[in-house]
């Protein structure tokens, strides 16, 4: 232990360890591609199937390849709270994803209000207002500085596709966007296999010295 | 109990503690409500035999708990810091600052 280690220190590196492997980055690469892909083929309620099947996956992959290889461990206070956060957050984002389409239906009736009418009309920066600002609030409720720039480079990307017309619309920026963070996820988690070999526990506790 | 302690300096410091990989391993479960060895080697990066024999000694002294169960046949062992380990860290915490704190400039 370097004397610069702190108790702080040590509970962060330790904390960070915990998502080297990718595993959260291709998850919210996979959701955001899961709404693309479903604007695009107008299959809207696609992420209220990608949700309960994708999250037993991704733990069940993270069973078989993370913890054989960095081991498991459980957090304390706010560490372990945050974890919780995180999980809501991205239940709520892909609610919201089936929600928003909900909204656009409710918005072009004739009777619709004038507010919904605004929100209708600025719909692609409003959805990337909610889904950036929750990556950013993710990343700030478990740390994790990743999850702001996700958040920063898909509000950019929709406020893109609102101002500049390219003839790419919310299903292209979001296949787009997350296709580019599932890659990056599966870059990190390519590396992470490399870099940690398993350490399978011994039957028999045996001793190495 | 193992637990060994020297006196100096108005001080009292918990060997079981002191020794560094034991240190070590402390620091790293303090830090967490429990870890598993597979976890606890890669980041204090001792041997399996190494952390197996320093927390057999924690253990002794009370301060952590050990529970081995097989998850899919396979053996895992999870650690936890003791309410008695977890005081016994801050109270070295506290000894050692002020051991250094006392000292001359």
């Amino acid at each position: 232990m370097k004397d610069r280690d702190g108790l702080r220190e040590i509970e962060r590196r330790v904390w960070l360890r915990t998502f080297e492997h990718g595993l959260w980055d291709l998850a919210v690469g996979l959701l955001l591609l899961s709404f693309g892909v479903g604007i695009l083929t107008e299959f809207y309620w696609i992420s209220a199937i990608v949700v309960p099947v994708g999250l037993p996956a991704m733990r069940g992959l993270a069973r078989r390849a993370i913890v054989p290889r960095i081991g498991h461990a459980t957090f304390r206070g706010r560490r372990k709270r945050s974890l919780v956060h995180v999980q809501l957050i991205l239940a709520v984002l892909a609610l919201a994803g089936g929600g928003m389409f909900a909204f656009t239906a409710f918005a072009t009736r004739e009777a619709a209000p004038e507010w919904a009418t605004w929100v209708r009309s600025h719909f692609i920066v409003v959805i990337g207002l909610i889904w950036g600002g929750a990556l950013a609030v993710a990343g700030w409720a478990v740390d994790y500085p990743r999850l702001y720039a996700y958040g920063g480079l898909l509000f950019g990307a929709l406020l893109a596709v609102d101002l500049i017309p390219t003839g790419y619309h919310l299903g292209h920026a979001l296949i787009g966007v997350g296709g580019l963070i599932a890659l990056v996820g599966a870059a990190l988690f390519a590396r992470f296999l490399r870099r940690y070999p398993r350490h399978p526990e011994p039957v028999d506790g045996a001793d190495d010295g | 109990m193992a637990k060994r302690q020297e006196e100096g300096a108005g001080s009292e410091i918990d060997r079981v503690i002191h020794e560094p990989a034991r240190l070590l391993i402390t620091a790293h479960l303090y830090v967490v409500e429990s870890a598993d060895y597979v976890f606890l080697m890669g980041n204090t990066g001792l041997t399996w035999g190494n952390l197996s024999s320093h927390l057999s000694r924690l253990e002794a002294a009370g301060y952590v708990e050990i529970t081995k169960e097989f998850i899919e046949r396979k053996p895992h062992t999870m650690v936890k810091l003791t309410d008695e380990g977890r005081a016994a860290f801050d109270a070295y915490r506290r000894q050692m600052k002020a051991l250094f704190e006392d000292l001359p400039g």
